[in-house]
């Protein structure tokens, strides 16, 4: 395998796709390259051409978690998000770029089944072991998004900017399909540049998870205010992280019979994030 | 004099009768109390050389020209390897040797769990060796596993025959019980998860097999090897100075020693075998699952009058049938018992022991079933355990030799009393609650064990014996055993231990066995010296021996004069004392135990199902304590282990396949530093007057045993949830609020008419 270090993000973006792979803080791609999950020819390192650090609104994708979580001009929910995700080590080497494109936890995706999401007939999870999985978006593959910083991002209605266009955060994800089982809509040469992170008046992010720290969400629910209203953002509940317009909208929810308990979590967390931020009134609980 | 005596040994309840040639245990109990080392905190004497990484474990193992091996494991969880082609893998860079079935007895062709070994690859790197099995062909023909535990019961699937327990009549028992519970309780497969994974370094050395391995016995490690290699056992010699951590899965051989002493004969070249992370959480032993359904009646007055158990062990394709109904058996005094045990045989990784197997298990159901039955008989739960406290062993009326178990309830009732205090706390969705368990264990090791103590010119001394110290800080507590007898300071005594060609048998690092084995023949080896050194005192300075004593580093005489230690060592320039001591019998016709409680205080919220727990008080009787410093870190590592046992550890199988879902350690949940509580531990710290020249008990286990009972039972108090299942997940939690809160409703509705 070669390793790639291109001096621009044009150039690491020219150098992506045909068996090329971004690298960044390599928390993800290197655990999945070694499982043999993801297939590289070339690495192309990308964290030192990408930008870094918070400026307004704009916050580089190579920024670290660790980073974002000690900035204060970074909205309460992300900062949240970040600190609450995996362990300090794991937040200070992981990008918040390349987090948002982490791949789910699912342990039969993980273990290489033949299921849904690698292309096969069927979801494993359903028939089997799922007391992690989702309770949304699971008709054909019952994985849940692991991303804090993502359901934050989706609360906060944040934007990004890829070396091809700029897009919301929800769009650059989609449930997988029959015809393509990608979770991103994110092009084999499209490299994530930049986020632009609005600042609401208040934001919130709860994580419940099966042990206090270092651990992936069972649910985690991010809640935004601007003006009277309040967004909300899910993780742990759906194949990708998941926009819920309030708490009446979990009566949709498609639980599994080793899911249902996350419906309670989620409309808990959920009634005590829209109080935090300061819209009781307007709770829609 | 040796005595040739048949005597009854046990290991972690497994008593079997043999021949043991004993010495006469002459020496007197030291008196109660913290001595000059020996009750006194020491820190570990080997704490600075791990904490530089100078500490060498297996894994540090760098033998010129040593090979790497990759093990190719059935991804089946019953299959038969119809063809097998090796070829490519023998022709892989770097390959030195490749063995597959028919090589070994534990390369097998029909695999029966997932995981289970059929080839093995040893390479110059573990990058060559890992990519050969990759190149391995093999055609497998599917089966369908057995994973059910119900169908395998019908089936009579089991590993070992079912075993049944009769005291009194407990029919006539329930008869009499003003009132009764019944339920069910079920627990997970737990992992040990060790630092150092299971692994083994083999070299042979012209006739001789010199075995590194990870190990909590030696001797028994040689014993297997030998007979698999048909050598003779001191042919076998076998090193484990520093282990990674063991909880009771390394007390035998397993696949990777066999498969790194073959290749090492194949290849004429040391090989190395060591299980990755996942290969650990697959195939290096799990706590079986159990499902116990419980039936305890009693009087109002709180006497037990019945107490009936069924238990579903699950024990995967091999494994024993650890005593799951011991404490049905013998925690209270109950005349009428019955109990029966399934060993379960299914196509899943064999069980192996973990830290107090089957009592962990069997705990949870019982005081779990018991404060139950105190709810219902408006019993403090405390109370009831002490009206039901057994005075001699319920099974066969033997006495038991020192139990401490009501000085225990009594120094638990300050923990206790807190939980109107505890309770007050509780606010918005978090409601708190304390609850108890009891526990009883075995612990009290037996012969046969021996130990060397050298005495040299500079006056150090030196404890020789070939025993492992599997990480509980034996060798401390070896050490000031020996100086304690010897009357030096700590700093003056090293312990020798981890090699059989180096040093006298000495018994396994499990069943809390360790101390109560060896100290008895460290000090007997260090009073051996001691003795004569004041023979020889005595003739050099013109006194009689029976005044002298050994004390400060000093020869003390009782008429007033003393002399440092070294002008008796001194005048001997290279010369030696050697001393030689072994471990006694036990005391004959009395039942060897430890007992302890523990209170747990926990937080719920009872919303989104989050269990805190936020104290736990401990207190145990093991009779002396050598070392109180290594003591209470063995509660607390105890009780954090069964923390994650209680509330967030699971090995995962998938029902259909029999695959091991929980491989890594993000998937398989061991608690954080985050989720270990405030720990107040107290050991009574009162010699067993009958056991050892020393009174001392065994501690490795007892602290995991009662905590997850304690906390399902401070979870009741808070909640008024029966958590009947571990682990404690929010999944789980929530579930049981539901039930409760439909039982509330139930018992409203019933009594509104008459309100």
């Amino acid at each position: 395998m070669e390793l790639l270090r291109p001096d621009s993000p044009e150039a690491a973006a020219a150098a992506l796709g045909n068996g090329s792979v971004a690298l960044a803080g390599g928390t993800e791609v290197v655990p999945l390259l070694r499982d043999g999950i993801l297939h590289a020819d070339r690495l192309v390192e990308v964290r030192e051409v990408l930008p870094r650090g918070v400026e307004g609104t704009a916050v580089g994708a190579a920024t670290t978690l660790a980073e974002l979580e000690v900035d204060p001009g970074i909205p309460q929910a992300l900062r949240e998000a970040c600190a609450l995700a995996a362990s300090p080590q794991l937040r200070s080497m992981g990008t918040i770029g390349g987090n948002l494109l982490q791949a789910t936890r699912c342990w039969y995706w993980r273990l290489k089944f033949p299921c849904y999401l690698h292309g096969g007939e069927e979801c494993h999870a359903k028939a089997g072991q799922h007391r992690e999985h989702a309770i949304f978006g699971n008709e054909r593959c019952a994985s849940a998004h692991p991303s804090d910083p993502a359901a934050a991002l989706v609360a906060l209605g944040a934007r990004i900017r890829t070396s091809a266009r700029e897009l919301a955060v929800a769009d650059l994800y989609r449930l997988p399909t029959d015809d393509n089982r990608e979770v991103t809509t994110l092009e084999p040469g499209e490299l994530i540049l930049e986020l632009d992170v609005p600042s609401p008046e208040a934001s919130v992010y709860l994580k419940a998870m099966d042990r206090r720290k270092y651990s992936f969400a069972l649910v985690g629910v991010a809640a935004a205010r601007f003006a009277d209203r309040v967004r909300l953002g899910l993780a742990g509940v759906a194949p990708v992280p998941w926009a819920l317009d309030s708490a009446d909208a979990l009566e949709a929810a498609t639980p599994l019979p080793g899911t249902a308990y996350k419906v309670d979590i989620a409309r808990a967390l959920i009634r005590r994030a829209v109080e935090a931020v300061g819209a009781a009134d307007a709770a829609a609980t | 004099m040796a005595r040739l005596i048949r005597t009854e040994k046990e290991v972690e309840g497994r008593y079997t009768e043999q021949w043991v040639v004993v010495e006469e245990d002459a020496l007197e109990q030291w008196p109660e109390g913290p001595l000059h080392t020996v009750g006194r905190p020491a820190p570990r004497v080997d704490g600075l050389a791990r904490a530089r990484g100078e500490a060498r474990y297996t894994q540090d193992l760098r033998l010129p020209g040593m090979l790497r091996t990759a093990v190719l494991r059935s991804p089946h969880a019953r299959a038969r390897v119809k063809r097998i082609d090796l070829g490519p893998a023998r022709e892989a860079p770097g390959v030195r040797g490749v063995i597959g079935p028919g090589d070994l007895e534990t390369l097998t062709n029909e695999p029966n769990y997932e995981g289970q070994a059929v080839a093995a690859v040893a390479a110059d790197t573990i990058e060559d060796a890992r990519a050969a099995v990759g190149l391995i062909g093999v055609e497998w023909e599917v089966l369908d596993p057995l994973l059910d535990a119900h169908v395998a019961l019908e089936r009579e699937s089991f590993v070992a025959e079912p075993r049944r327990y009769e005291r009194g009549d407990v029919e006539q028992g329930f008869a009499e019980a003003d009132a009764v519970v019944e339920a069910e309780y079920r627990t997970q497969s737990v992992l040990h998860n060790a630092l150092e994974t299971h692994q083994t370094a083999c070299e042979w050395e012209g006739d001789t097999l010199v075995v590194y391995t990870s190990t909590q016995f030696l001797w028994g490690v040689r014993d297997e090897v030998a007979a698999e290699f048909e050598l003779p056992k001191d042919k076998v010699r076998v090193i484990c100075r520093f282990m990674g951590g063991g909880f009771g899965a390394k007390g035998s051989a397993g696949d990777y020693t066999f498969i790194a002493a073959e290749l090492a004969r194949v290849t004429g070249r040391p090989v190395h075998c060591r299980l990755d992370r996942r290969e650990e959480n697959v195939n290096s032993g799990n706590r079986n699952p159990t499902i116990q359904k419980l039936r305890l009646g009693a009087r109002a007055d709180g006497t037990l009058t019945a107490i009936a158990g069924e238990y579903l062990c699950l024990l995967g394709w091999d494994g024993w049938l650890s005593p799951t109904a011991g404490p049905a058996q013998m925690l209270y005094a109950c005349d009428n018992v019955a109990t029966v045990e399934y060993g379960v045989r299914l196509n899943a990784p064999p069980m192996d022991a973990f830290r107090a197997p089957g009592f962990v298990e069997g705990t949870f159901g019982l005081e779990c079933a018991l404060d139950e039955l105190a709810a219902k008989l408006d019993l403090d739960p405390l109370e009831l355990r002490r009206r039901n406290h057994a005075d001699h062993d319920p099974m066969d009326e033997r006495p038991f030799s020192g139990k401490q178990l009501m000085e225990c309830y009594r120094r638990a009732e300050k923990a206790w009393a807190r939980r109107d205090e505890v309770r007050a706390r509780s606010e918005g969705p978090w409601r708190r609650g304390v609850g108890i368990a009891t526990q009883l264990w075995y612990g009290g090791g037996g012969p046969p064990s021996y130990a060397w103590v050298r005495l040299s010119g500079d006056g150090l001394i030196t404890v020789v014996t070939a025993m492992q110290d599997i990480g509980t800080g034996t060798r401390t507590a070896m050490a000031q055993i020996a100086a304690e007898e010897l009357g030096v300071p700590l700093e003056r005594v090293t312990v020798e231990l981890g090699d059989t060609a180096h040093g006298p048998y000495a018994v396994v690092s499990g069943g809390s066995s360790t101390t109560p084995s060896m100290g008895p023949a460290v000090r007997a080896a260090a009073a051996d010296v001691a003795r004569q050194i004041r023979e020889i005192s005595a003739q050099r300075f013109h006194v009689e021996e029976r005044v002298l004593s050994l004390s400060d580093g000093r020869i003390v005489s009782a008429d007033g004069g003393s002399w440092p230690l070294e002008e008796i060592t001194g005048l001997l320039e290279d010369g030696q004392i050697l001393g030689t001591g072994a471990r006694g019998p036990n005391p004959a016709g009395m039942r060897v135990m430890t007992y302890g409680i523990q209170v747990a205080e926990v937080a719920v919220d009872v919303e989104t199902g989050e269990v805190v727990v936020e104290r736990i008080y401990a207190v145990h009787d093991i009779g002396r304590v050598i070392n109180p410093l290594g003591a209470e870190s063995q509660i607390e590592g105890g009780i954090i282990q069964a923390i994650g046992h209680s509330l967030s550890e699971q090995r995962l199988l998938d029902p259909r396949t029999g695959a091991v879902l929980t491989r890594t350690l993000d998937a398989y949940k061991l608690p954080t530093i985050a989720d270990v509580p405030e720990i107040v531990s107290e050991l009574i710290d009162v010699p067993d007057a009958h056991l050892t020249n020393l009174g001392s008990k065994g501690l490795g286990e007892p602290p995991i045993i009662p905590t997850a009972a304690a906390i399902a039972n401070a979870i009741r108090d808070a909640t008024g949830a029966d958590v009947r299942s571990l682990p404690i997940t929010r999944d789980e939690l929530l579930q049981a609020l539901r039930e409760a809160a439909r039982r509330e409703r139930k018992l409203e509705q019933v009594g509104a008419p008459s309100a």
